[in-house]
């Protein structure tokens, strides 16, 4: 869990998302949905960006979790750059937003335009019109290289 | 990035005090607050949209493991709920806070189930048993104006709750031989849908008698004196906490039936109850918006000036008139905005508010959008029945600057707009002339291309007359200052934010006037403990002009006193002394330097005598003398694909004029934001009912909010002019959300060749019905 080894009892029917949030007391990652439309439970398993809502606790046994309060070398970039360019508004979707945007960069980490808005366009935001997000991505990346 | 120069922020975009938190999840939202001994509750809701409860049996809920209590209508001893105002005409049914022998709209709250886990509470709520018989469902404004169906409250003899006549000018002389141009538009509901949903917290403290209530609310102050009225609880042991909104676009200023139940829980139990709602709750049994079925005739010249507006507007306000959700209000605030900056002198308005088996309506971003709507609309209209150009149509019915200061029809004094100006440049911006040659070429091929111009202007406060008309006042704002005794400053505002920024763009403009680094300054906002009086809160995009007034305000005085013994200190003349960067000196003398701390530390520690002790300062500040409008004009180019019907933003252009922005980032941010609720009011949200009165969008699946490959690049350029006065920054929270559907509708229309919108939101199915209505026409 974020780097360091945790081990907990849970019940068969806990998702992921309330394990973290209410177990853990990482309430970084927030819940605007609960049936996996909207990203803003997005956390990192092994690597791999998920909708921590349609996960079960129990799937991630073994399993290297990351999630907003966590270290990734990518987090400082795109928070700098975030907080450069006024990306977020009321916060609510942020958190998956970033963990979405830490693997795209890691997997394409000269991302056009284009294929930044694809690649979140399983977040939604009401707040920011999402341009200032794209761009704040774009930003990361280019200080990235 | 640009770096201001120390002390002087205002007019940078400078990084938000609030990103520390948000981007590395230590946002403290409703959900995220877990008190000791707290309960968890959940809500048993109807999945009917009108039925009678025969019996609710809560036997086999209580025995579930987990559960400590079910609490249903008659549990609860509160009083009925209805709508606190008291308008002649206006018919005001009575309701329980959780349904008792009926229940009227789907997700209606009939108990609630209080447990030790949220699992164990829903696990409650599926067990409560509730004899419903189910009635056939008031569905549509038509069934709802018809005599002939039973009334859905027994103690109102209709379900048309009020209706209102209103003139000005001379309509009917106006229409008497003009040339009449008509629509017809039943525009969707909406779901305000911010990315948090609602909650709340009740702590009820048995050994104090206080009751604490926590909830995401843009005005803390105005729930908690409902909620004291309601519950018969001493309002000085009541307090409000709004923690950190996820959002609300209007919807969390109310107060919810649910948060009564909360609390009277709380107290029964001497425990805090939380209840956080999920998304399916939400969309059906928050609030909704936007649900107006309106038909506008105008009268117009050959030449295209339009001599007068006739509007019959039906508003759908579903069925619990909310205490403090006063529905015709509404109708006035489109009404009273109608003629914005437009050159009209006779407006007929025709307002029926009716009641149905759906959602409350409630306040979204622009609530009196309507106007824009129709207007925008309606003069594209006229210059396609008339073949004259639509910004041609507007340049002949804008007012000018030379014409100002005018007056509305309606009443508000039109200052400092810039309508015409806005509609001019963005014509250049998106070189109109050469864009119709494109669009006769395109079409030649087969592509359909198309041009959408909005006009609005919004009251960002607006002008001090703007509320005459409508019977009541916004009232001043309050802000109070305290320069800490370490020389800080903390700034207390009335203001709750779902995400705006205020948190920064309070304290630039307090750290600008003091003469301190951004980070000396806190801005405190949320607990009614703390923060001044406002019953609306934040709300109308006012806080940018009033909040900021009320800060700079009382920064101003407390700086003042600052001086007075900074000056006692240095025995200089106050008035010769200035701050820059913390230290006080003389103008001039840096080297005679002290610090602001050293001064506020002599004001705490060792007053003099005569001196007052602290250093603190409450103002009131009143708005524009002037002016006070906000607005521009939006241009949107789409591409209609023939075969699917499926609209593309090709280049979406805001001109704008807010005054001074104080951050322009964020001020660019609340345009973009509003423009993408405007782009899926036009083409894509639908909180749709069926004809029976279930609620067919009830997840995402079925609301389809716009994502990043929906929402195109959106350019802004700012134009204002000199300021009028001091406090020159206006409100835009709403503008983008009501000009923007307006813009992509008229593309639309434009790319197909013309033709009438019926009904919103224009899905690839009513585009293709457009354009073949249009192909047939010959267009």
């Amino acid at each position: 869990m974020n780097g360091v080894r945790r081990s907990a009892p849970v019940d068969a029917r806990v998702t992921l998302a309330d394990f973290l949030r209410d177990d853990l007391a990482l309430t970084g990652t927030h819940l605007a949905c609960e049936h996996g439309v909207c990203g803003a439970c997005t956390v990192l398993v092994d690597g791999a960006s998920v909708r921590s809502c349609l996960l079960l606790a129990v799937q991630v046994d073994g399993a290297d979790v990351t999630t907003i309060e966590g270290e990734a070398p990518e987090l400082e970039p795109l928070r700098d750059a975030f907080r450069e360019l006024l990306s977020f508004q009321c916060g609510f979707c942020t958190p998956g937003f970033v963990m979405t945007a830490v693997e795209l960069l890691r997997e394409n980490p000269r991302p056009s335009d284009e294929e930044i808005r694809e690649a979140i366009s399983g977040n939604l935001c009401r707040c920011t019109g999402y341009e200032s997000i794209v761009r704040g991505i774009a930003l990361a990346a280019e200080r990235g290289r | 990035m640009t770096v201001a120069p120390a002390g002087r922020y205002v007019g940078e975009s400078v990084p938000r005090v609030e990103d520390a938190r948000v981007l590395t999840g230590r946002g403290r939202y409703l959900a995220d607050i877990a008190l000791p001994g707290m309960l968890h509750a959940a809500f048993v809701r109807s999945p009917f949209p009108h039925a009678a409860i025969n019996g609710i049996d809560t036997a086999a809920a209580l025995k579930v493991a987990g559960v400590v209590a079910v609490l249903s209508a008659g549990d609860l001893d509160l009083p009925k709920l209805r709508n606190n105002a008291d308008l002649p005409g206006y018919l005001r049914p009575e309701f329980p806070v959780l349904a008792s022998d009926r229940v009227r709209m789907t997700g209606d709250p009939v108990a609630i189930v209080v447990a030790e886990t949220r699992h164990a509470a829903e696990d409650g709520c599926d067990a409560v048993e509730v004899d419903y018989e189910p009635l056939p469902a008031v569905a549509t404004i038509d069934q709802a104006l018809d005599p002939s169906v039973p009334p859905l409250f027994d103690d109102v003899p209709s379900n048309v709750l009020y209706t209102e006549e209103k003139t000005y000018g001379d309509p009917a002389a106006a229409f008497e031989g003009a040339r009449v141009v008509s629509l017809t538009l039943r525009p969707q509901r909406v779901a305000m849908v911010p990315m948090e949903g609602r909650g709340g917290i009740a702590d009820y403290e048995p050994g104090t008698g206080e009751l604490t209530f926590y909830s995401s609310n843009q005005a803390p102050h105005g729930l908690r004196v409902h909620l004291a009225g309601l519950l018969d609880h001493p309002l000085d042991r009541l307090r409000v906490i709004s923690p950190d909104m996820g959002g609300s676009f209007g919807q969390k200023t109310s107060m919810w039936r649910e948060d009564l139940a909360l609390c009277v829980a709380s107290k029964r139990l001497g425990r805090p109850v939380r209840w956080v709602e999920d998304r399916i709750e939400n969309m059906t049994a928050a609030t909704h918006a936007r649900d107006e079925r309106i038909e506008v005739d105008a009268a117009v010249t050959d030449e295209g000036t339009i001599l007068a507006l006739d509007v019959k507007m039906t508003l759908d306000q579903g069925a619990y008139p909310l205490p403090a959700m006063l529905s015709p209000m509404f109708g006035w605030f489109a009404r009273h905005m109608a003629p914005a900056s437009y050159r009209l002198t006779s407006l007929r308005w025709l307002l029926t508010i009716v009641a149905t088996n759906k959602a409350s309506y409630g306040a979204y971003r622009g609530p009196w959008a309507v106007e824009t709507l129709l207007r925008e609309l309606i003069v594209d209209e006229i210059a396609r029945e008339l073949g004259l150009d639509p910004v041609e149509v507007r340049r002949r019915n804008l007012i000018t600057a030379e014409e100002q200061p005018a007056r509305m029809l309606t009443g508000p004094t039109l200052e400092d707009v810039t309508s015409l100006e806005t509609l001019e440049r963005a014509a250049d911006l998106v070189d109109y002339d050469a864009f119709r040659e494109e669009q006769r070429r395109a079409r030649e091929q087969g592509r359909l291309l198309g041009i959408g111009f909005s006009t609005y202007i919004e009251a960002a406060p607006g002008p001090p007359d703007f509320f005459d008309g409508l019977g009541f006042t916004a009232g001043g704002e309050r802000a109070n200052a305290v320069l800490e005794p370490d020389g800080r400053l903390s700034v207390y505002t009335a203001q709750q934010g779902p995400g705006v920024g205020h948190e920064t763009t309070l304290a630039q403009v307090a750290a600008t006037e003091l003469g301190v680094p951004l980070d000396h300054v806190r801005v405190v906002h949320g607990d009614t403990n703390l923060v001044p009086f406002s019953m609306m809160g934040t709300g109308g995009s006012r806080a940018a002009t009033m909040a900021s007034g009320a800060a700079l305000m009382a920064t101003r005085t407390v700086k003042h006193k600052a001086l007075e013994v900074a000056g006692d200190m240095l025995e200089i003349s106050p008035g010769d002394l200035e701050i820059a960067d913390a230290m006080v000196a003389p103008r001039g003398d840096p080297g005679k330097a002290i610090s602001l701390a050293d001064v506020a530390r002599r004001a705490y520690f060792s007053p003099q005598p005569g001196e007052e002790p602290g250093l603190r300062s409450s103002e009131v500040f009143d708005g524009s003398t002037r002016g006070g409008w906000s607005g521009g004009t939006h241009a949107c180019l789409v591409e209609v694909d023939p075969e699917t019907g499926q609209v593309a933003i090709q280049r979406y252009v805001v001109v704008e004029d807010c005054g001074l922005c104080i951050n322009p980032a964020i001020v660019d941010g609340q345009i973009r934001g509003g423009i993408a609720q405007g782009i899926g009011l036009a083409l894509y949200e639908d909180a749709a009912y069926d004809e029976d009165g279930n609620f067919l969008a009830a997840t995402f699946m079925d609301y389809l909010v716009p994502t990043a490959t929906e929402i195109p690049a959106i350019e802004i350029e700012h134009l204002h002019n000199e300021p009028l006065e001091e406090v020159a920054y206006k409100g835009v929270g709403e503008g983008g959300t009501i000009a923007a559907p307006p813009a992509v509708l008229n593309a639309v229309v434009d790319a197909v060749g013309g033709g009438k919108i019926t009904r919103l939101p224009l899905t690839p199915e009513r585009v293709l019905e457009l354009l073949d209505a249009a192909v047939a026409v010959g267009t």
